[in-house]
Parts: C-alpha cells; structure tokens; sequence
C-alpha cells in the first residue's frame, strides 16, 4: 500500500464515527425530511403524497407562519445584536489584567448557562413578575413603572430576551478565548503609538474578534432557530401569540396536531432560511473587512 | 495491521458501551401481554390521584388484576400518546380529563384509537343507560364508539355575596343575561386613587373563561357542524363574543389585567382572586366549590348559570367530560374496558362526587351520591340536564381549533383587532387542513 | 488597589521628570481610574448575575403568602424547608436524577471518545480531502435539530427507539461538529514534534492519539465533558419527544409535569429548581478548573 493511500485510510478511520453519524443522523434524515415535506402524515396512517401543497399553505396562506417568522427574526435581530454587544463588553472586562478575583467572576458568567432549561423558565417568571418580581421593584426604585412582561404582547419578547442574556456565559466564553489570541504586542505597539482605550477596542480588540463575532453570531442565530423550552414552558407562545417561535410553531404541527408533513415543509423553510442568513453574516463580516 | 486491530478494538468498545449502556435503562418499558395485567395512564395528581389510586386498589384486590397505573399529565395535548402509540407501546386504558376529550375524539377520527363495541358489549355494556347529553362525545361518524365517559363537570357563574351587598346588588338575583352582568361587573369594579384595580368586577378570560369555548358556547356558537363535517367559525354568535370580550378590554387593559391577576394563584391556593375578593365573579367548575370550601371558607359565595345573551344558550354549559379511551395497538383492551366500568360506576366515582360536585353519565340516579338540599350542586344538575349543554369542537381538527380560538381571542383583547376578518381566516386555515386529515 | 504613585504629584517637579517617564505616570494614573470604572461595572454585572439565584435560593424558602408579597420579601420570616420536602415527594426526584445522570454519563462518555478520535483524524492526519470534510462538518454546525427531529423521531420509532433511552445516547457516540471544532484547534496546537518522535519510536497513529495527544488534552477533554453534562443534562426538548413511559422520565420532564398541573405551587417549584441545579454546579466546580484554558479559538495558542 503506498504511503498516501495508508495516510488517507487513516484519516477515514479515524474520522469513522463522524462519517456513520452524519449518513445516518443528519443526512438520511434531512433526505427523508424532504420526502414528508411532499406529504401528508399524521403517524398513523400511511403518508399521503400531495405535492408541494405544504409549501403552497405555509408561504401563502398560513398568517400564523408570517407571525412566527416575525417573532424569530425579531429575536435574531434586536436579542443577538444586545446580547453580542453586552457579552463583548463583559469579555472585554473579564480579560483585563491584574485585576483580583478575575476567576470568580468567570465563575459568575458562566454559572447561568448550567441552569436547566425548566429552572430557567421557573426562575425567570419569577424574576419578571409584573407585581412582586425583582426586575420591577429595582425599577420601581428608580421610580419607573415596570412593564407587564410576559403578561404582555409588546414585553414578552424583551424579556426573554434579558434572559438570553442572563445565560449567555457560552458566547462570553468565546470571546475570552479569542480575546487570549489576540498578540499583546499589538495593544504594546498602539500604547506607544498614543492610541487611547477606545481607539485600541475598535481598531485592535474587535478586528481580533471577528472570527469569534462570526462564530458567535451564527451559532446564536441557530440557537434562536432551536430555542423551545422556554417559550414552551414559559408563555406557550402567548400572550397574543408574540412569543410564538419558529420551532414552537413546529412542535406544535408535529407533535400536538400531527401533521407532520406540514411540519416537515416547515423544517425545510428553516434550513433554507439558517442558509441564506448564515452566509449573509459571512458576506456582511466580509464587507466590514472581516475575513476568516 | 496491529493498526487496524487497535481501530477495530476501539469500535468494539464504543458499540459495547452503547448497548451496555442503553440496555440496563431500556428494561423498564413493560411489553406484557398477561391478560391479568394492564397499563392505565392517569392524568391528575394531588387528591384525585389519591382517590384514583384507591380505585385501582379495590379493583385489584376485587378482580385479581394488576393495574400499572402511570401517571401522565399532559400525554395527550404533548404528543406523549401519539408517540407510544406509533412507538408500538401505547397503554391499554387512558383518562383524559375534562380538557381533553376534545383531542380524544380528534384522535380517534384520525384512527388513532381502537373501537370500542365489542368490548363494551362483551362487557354487558348498554348506551341506553347513559345520559342522552354524552352520545356526541362516544361516537363518530361511523357509527362506531371510541369514547366512554367516566364522569362530567359543569361550569358555573360563582359571585361573592358580600361584595354584591355592598355594591348594592341583590345576592338572590344573580346576573343571568349578558347586559346583567356587565352591569353587575362595573358596580362591583373598584379603582385604587391611583388609576389602578382595586378589585374587579369580572374578567371574561380567566379560569374557565379562558377556555376558548366557554363563550362562544354560551353565545350561541356551534364552531362545528359534524354531520357535514364542515367548521363553522365565522358566524354572528361567535362574533358577538369575541366582541363582548374586546368590550372589557377597552374598558380595562388587557395587559393591566394580567399584570393584576398574575401575582394570583391557582385555584388550589388561597391566593386565587376569587377568595382573595379582589375579583367579585367568575366562571369556574363544579370543583371550584369544594376548593373554596378548602382554601377559603370564610368567602361567601353562590352560583348561578352563566349568563347567556337573547339567542344565546340558556342555562348551558360546555361539560369538563373525562373519557376512557383504548389507544390502538393495546394489548389488553377487554382488561381496559371491564376496568373503565368498573370505574364509572356511581358507587365507585361516589367518593369522588361526593367531593367534588361532578356529575354522573347514568341516567338512573343513584343513592350514593350524596348532595341532597345542596344549593350549588342543584344548579350543577340543573345545567347539566339543560338540553343546551354538550361537548363543542367534536372534530379531528380540534387541538388546531382550539389555539386558532385563543390566539384569535388575543388578538381582539390585545390589539382590538376584527374578529370576522380573524375568524374567517381561520376557518378557511381549518377546512383545508381537515381536508387533508 | 494599588496605588504606584501618589496621586498629586507635586508640581514643581514635573519639569524634571523625563517626558517618557511623564507618560507612564498619566497612564498608570489613568489605569488606576480605569480600574476603579472596571471593578465597579464588573460588579454591578455580578450582582445582576447572581441576583436571579438568590431569589430562587430565598423563593424556595418562602411561604406562599410571602412570595406574592409586594414589594418583594429577601429572606423569609421563617425559613420554610418543607418545601424541600414536598418537593421530594412530589414526585421520584431520586429516579429522575438517576435517570438523566445515566443519559448524561453515557453520552458524556461517547462525546469524549468519539469526537477526540474524529478531531484527531482532522488534525494530525494529513490527508487527502481532509479540509473540504471539514467544511462539512462546520456545515451540520449551522443546521437546526428541528430540521431533522421529525424524520429522526420516525426513524426511531422505526427501529422501536421511541420509549428507550438510545435516542438520547447513541447519536452522542457519532460525533458532534462543535466539539469537533473544539478539539481539533486544541490538538492542532500540540507541537508536532511529540507525535513524530512518538512516531520514529514506531508507534502507529492510534498508539500516538491515545499515548501522546490524550493526556495532553485533559483541559479541552474537560470542556467537552463539561459542554455535554450541561447539554444532556438540561435537554427538554429530546426527552420530551422520545421518551413516553414516566418512568423513564429525566428531571427536565419531571419538573415540567409538575409546573404544567393546573395549579402549580411555586414555593415547591423554586425548591425543585435549587435541587436540581446543584448537582450540576458542583460538578462543574470539580472541573471548572481546566475549562477555560481549554478553550482556543484561532489556534494559535495551546
């Protein structure tokens, strides 16, 4: 056998695992998915093809899908762009030098992410209780009147954005980690060059986040696509369907009314859309001058 | 080649690890077919599960049976049942509660459920002797019966006595019209000095109201017509009270009212709004009063039909049935059934009424039930046995309904938006997915 | 805080100091301000963090009168541990713990093996094709679960899956883009000369990832333990889909079934909440440790 081949039968066996996982758990399905999407199938009976109708009924005639779709993007939009921005910030922070008990308030950042998705929703409904919770009476102390939260259309959102935030110890975890690769020498350099603390984030700091930025954001973005507990558990979608996302909407076809063939043709639109949005975000991070 | 042994070694171990993993879990899922035994899924917990679980025992010991009672509380809104039934493992004998026999009966014109006639009748079963009020819900179009109840809840008007009082209103003459009781509603509203409630007078969407066809019932609507097999969504009944409640929304702000009543508790706590005083009526179950009696004695309340507009339904009620049903595929469905009647039987559900207020399926009355000269379940049965009463949104579209209902009735409360334009939507969202069903 | 200088420097002297000198001393004067600004927001941040837990920890003691209390009541009157109690015996906490630590453990153990052999076979293995696979596999990492959970729950059913525990384990053995990534950036940056000596000494590529690179990777090895704890271990969507009996049910699911009764009891529920989340916590101090260092982003530290 000569070297190459071996090199390449090495590899193959090596990555193995992956190769039967992604046939039989991602591909096979994503095909299969496709097929249902065609379909008509409650479970039980036999799947009945139909042609593109699901498509036909989500894109034109479902009000409830523009609602959904909506409800997502708006958490993509204004949940990601707060939540990097604020996560940037802590990450900055955190990877200041000397500074003492630097590890316990890693420690602090983080531990919300290891929280169970039903604690979350236990803890922050209570968190966001319009009458006795703890967001409104700080704002009550500044004397502002605290909103309804996920008692009201307008608020839902906001708030589970807050708690996005609050558990966004992963994304910070990240930027940490790209922030350590980033060579001291260049902040040494613009010190001597006069630049100021602002001058170095924009020009050194962030320009040496963007993989991670991009890595984040995409990450995230899927994230919002997939995020089910909490609007599940929480509001169930409500109130006036303002909470109402993308995979609960898809649960709720599949699981709760049985058409999953509907349900199907909706995944599809998703994968299509997590596409086109993936690769704006790596044109857009090339636009900024970003590149990987 | 050692290269290849280590590889293959590793494979091994990895594979090894899984089984071994997964076959020490994988041993509780029972796969019985010992016709001595069935699996029963049960859907409450608390004191009914208390109560269950002591009819269970008396069966046991009575027929030498074993029940594996599971406890499921929301097995069939969450897809739990569909999932056991299509994994090849569904239980012999599920109870929906009163929320559900909607999704039963959605289940089994999907084919979803086993028929039920001739285990019924092998059982000495007659449906002559069932009250006329639950035929609907036991069969579907083909005749065929999918469905027996275990008993039934009504749901009725409760009004705080002494707030009435000291609004001015006469205790013994309940609203019984929708006009009475938005008169009744603003009398006993209170505002605090700074704009907000003090105590309300009624809020249409809380406890059984929220239900979406606790209204519409009580207006008139009909939301389904079975025997053409068509949903009928967009009609004036339905509109009217989709309209009545956007009139409370205008009056006080939907999200000012779930501001105020989400620091409440549930019915089962003492801090529900009704025994707190700080909502004076409110459309609830049968059950209600047996919690009020618990959690809060000292409220005087009574009850009353719901009020029903000119044209409406009189004296009605949607029923909270609970339903026995066999999913398809069970193993031991004459098990299932011979349980399910012995589990509907006066004598047995007596304890249970007793407590509760429910109501009977049997035509013949029965001495063990015993609520003689009491006010609240004399209306119970005068509701019940009012020919306005039924089960809406007999349908295989019904869980789709249902969230159509509630995200319409939001949208009214929330935004005032049309209903007829909403509901039209929906209908035609409804028809074409009951087509393809 | 340290203060290198006094902060007022006296002025006649400034002339004399060298302007180099002057520089560091505006600048260390600066940091020290900056600092303070740094210390103060990090601890505001902090306390927003961690003000969520207290009222969980002070909510699971509370009565149910002094939870709906307005304003809000911090520590009880009395600390009400029934709750704690109750909670226990609302429902087999003990089962479902030991429920979902055998699908935690499980797929603990087959993220760690399978994905530190595949990044291996992306990393140290130069073969032909390997970098456009790779692409792949970043590809699956941009794919929702929901675009394939329908077609994967008929599939289980299928094989008679539905109801056990292998749809919550077995994929775990399969591999995993995001660890993946994780490990082949920490591998990439072990030197190439250990693997190479290792190599002349005629070790083959299993002997070399498993004697030379594994014990190098304890800190990455840690994370991705870490990672797939938490990720098995607050799962709600999966269990909810794929297991049908209760008794097979995780915590995620128990503490749903509760919250989801028509009345659900809060005191009860917060107390459940802190139970459940301590398990996690105190592993995760076990092996915080390791965590962060494991992690490298470009590659181009290790």
């Amino acid at each position: 056998m000569n070297i190459q081949k071996r090199i390449l039968r090495n590899g193959l066996l090596f990555i193995s695992p992956w190769i039967i996982g992604f046939l039989c758990f991602t591909a096979y399905p994503m095909v299969s998915s496709l097929y249902y999407s065609l379909t008509e199938y409650n479970l039980i009976s036999e799947p009945n093809f139909i042609g593109f109708d699901n498509y036909k009924q989500l894109l034109f005639e479902d009000d409830l899908f523009l609602t959904v779709l909506g409800n997502t993007m708006y958490m993509i939009i204004v949940g990601l762009t707060i939540t990097t921005v604020v996560t940037i910030m802590i990450a900055i922070l955190l990877n200041t030098k000397n500074i003492k008990g630097m590890s316990f308030f890693r420690i602090v950042f983080f531990i919300p992410t290891l929280v169970p998705f039903v604690v979350l929703a236990i803890l922050w409904i209570w968190v966001l209780q319009p009458d006795s919770g703890v967001v409104n009476s700080i704002l009550g102390f500044f004397g502002i009147d605290g909103p309804g939260w996920f008692s009201s259309p307008k608020w839902a959102k906001p708030g589970l954005i807050l708690m996005t935030i609050w558990m966004s110890g992963n994304m910070i975890l990240i930027y940490l980690a790209a922030l350590g690769d980033i060579p001291k020498s260049l902040y040494e350099a613009a010190s001597i060059d006069g630049a100021n603390v602002l001058r170095k984030v924009f020009h050194i700091t962030l320009p040496g986040l963007r993989p991670a930025i991009l890595f984040n954001s995409i990450t995230g973005m899927i994230g919002v696509f997939q995020s089910f507990a909490e609007a599940f558990i929480i509001t169930d979608g409500g109130p006036d369907n303002s909470t109402l996302f993308y995979s609960l909407y898809l649960y709720r076809n599949a699981f709760q009314y049985f058409n999953m063939g509907y349900a199907s043709a909706q995944a599809w639109i998703l994968l299509i859309i997590a596409l086109i949005m993936t690769m704006t975000f790596f044109k857009l991070s090339k636009r900024w001058g970003f590149e990987d | 080649m050692k290269k290849i042994m280590s590889m293959s070694l590793i494979s091994v171990l990895v594979i090894i690890l899984v089984l071994s993993g997964c076959s020490n879990s994988n041993s509780s899922s029972s796969t019985t077919s010992n016709s001595k035994e069935f699996t029963y899924w049960y859907p409450w917990g608390g004191d009914s599960e208390k109560w269950d679980k002591e009819r269970i025992a008396d069966y046991e010991k009575e027929e030498g049976m074993k029940v594996n009672a599971v406890y499921v509380p929301d097995g069939i809104t969450n897809g739990k049942l569909l999932s056991a039934i299509s994994g090849g493992n569904p239980p012999d004998l599920v109870l929906g509660d009163g929320n559900d026999y909607q999704l039963a009966y959605s289940l089994a014109a999907q084919g979803a459920l086993e028929p039920l006639d001739k285990y019924l009748e092998k059982a000495g079963f007659d449906e002559n002797t069932v009250l006329e009020g639950f035929h609907d819900v036991m069969k579907q179009p083909d005749g065929k019966t999918y469905i027996l109840p275990q008993d039934s809840n009504v749901n009725l008007l409760y009004y705080n006595v002494d707030m009435f009082e000291a609004a001015g209103l006469d205790p013994d003459n309940p609203p019984k019209t929708i006009e009475e009781l938005d008169k009744a509603a603003e009398a006993l509203t209170k505002l605090k000095d700074d704009g907000s409630f003090d105590t309300l007078g009624f809020i249409p969407w809380i406890d059984a109201g929220e239900d979406p066809y606790t209204w519409p019932w009580a207006f008139g609507a009909d939301m389904f017509d079975t025997e053409a097999n068509k949903v009928t969504l967009n009609e004036e009944p339905m509109i009217e009270s989709l309209k009545w409640m956007d009139s409370y929304a205008v009056k006080y702000n939907p999200e000012k009212i779930k501001s105020f009543t989400s620091g409440f508790g549930g019915a089962f706590s003492p801090d529900h709004p009704f025994m707190t005083g700080k909502v004076a009526m409110t459309v609830n179950g049968n059950w209600f009063a047996n919690a009020l009696k618990i959690y809060s004695p000292d409220t005087k309340y009574k009850v009353a039909p719901i009020p029903s507009p000119p044209g409406g339904r009189e004296n009605a009620t949607v029923f909270g049935t609970n339903v026995f049903f066999v999913p398809k595929g069970a193993k031991n469905p004459q098990a299932a059934i011979n349980f399910a009647l012995y589990g509907n039987q006066d004598k047995v559900l007596a304890g249970n009424i007793n407590i509760w207020r429910s109501i009977s399926i049997w035509k013949e009355k029965s001495d063990a039930i015993k609520w003689d000269n009491d006010s609240v379940y004399e209306t119970v049965l005068n509701v019940a046995a009012s020919p306005n009463s039924g089960h809406p949104a007999l349908t295989s579209v019904a869980g789709e309904m249902g969230d159509e209902l509630t995200s319409i009735r939001d949208a009214v409360i929330y935004n005032h938006e049309d209903p007829a334009k909403l509901l039209q939507k929906s209908q035609d969202k409804l028809k074409e997915t009951l087509e393809k069903k | 805080m340290k203060m290198t200088l006094p902060a007022e420097e006296p002025k006649h002297q400034r002339h004399i100091i060298p302007r180099q000198k002057q520089a560091k001393i505006h600048q260390s004067m600066n940091k020290n301000m900056g600092r303070f600004f740094i210390y103060l927001i990090l601890i505001l941040f902090s306390l927003a963090f961690i003000l969520p837990f207290l009222w969980l920890i002070s909510g699971s003691l509370k009565s149910s009168s002094e939870l709906f209390a307005n304003p809000p009541i911090w520590i009880p009157e009395v600390l009400n541990w029934s709750n704690f109690k109750e909670a226990f015996s609302a429902f087999p906490f003990w089962l479902y713990l030991k429920n979902t630590l055998i699908i935690v453990v499980f797929s603990c153990i087959g993220a760690v093996l399978s994905n530190s052999l595949i990044a291996y076979g992306f990393s140290k293995i130069d073969w032909k094709y390997r970098d456009a696979v790779f692409i792949v596999v970043l590809a699956t990492l941009m794919m929702p679960f929901q675009v394939i959970m329908i077609p994967l729950f008929l599939q289980f059913k299928e094989i008679g899956w539905i109801g056990t525990y292998y749809p919550l384990i077995v994929p775990h053995f399969f591999g995993n883009a995001f660890f993946i990534f994780l490990l082949r950036q920490f591998f990439k940056g072990i030197p190439k000369e250990l693997s190479e000596a290792a190599k002349m000494d005629g070790a083959n590529e299993f002997t070399v990832f498993w004697k030379v690179i594994l014990p190098l990777s304890k800190p990455i090895l840690a994370t991705v333990v870490i990672f797939q704890f938490i990720e098995a271990y607050r799962d709600f969507l999966g269990p909810l889909i794929f297991l049908s009996d209760n008794k097979l049910y995780t915590l995620s699911l128990g503490v749903q079934q509760i919250m989801s009764q028509n009345d659900p009891r809060w005191g009860l529920l917060m107390a459940v909440g802190v139970a459940m989340t301590l398990p996690i916590i105190i592993i995760f101090f076990f092996l915080q440790r390791y965590f962060i260092e494991g992690i490298t982003f470009t590659g181009t530290k290790g």
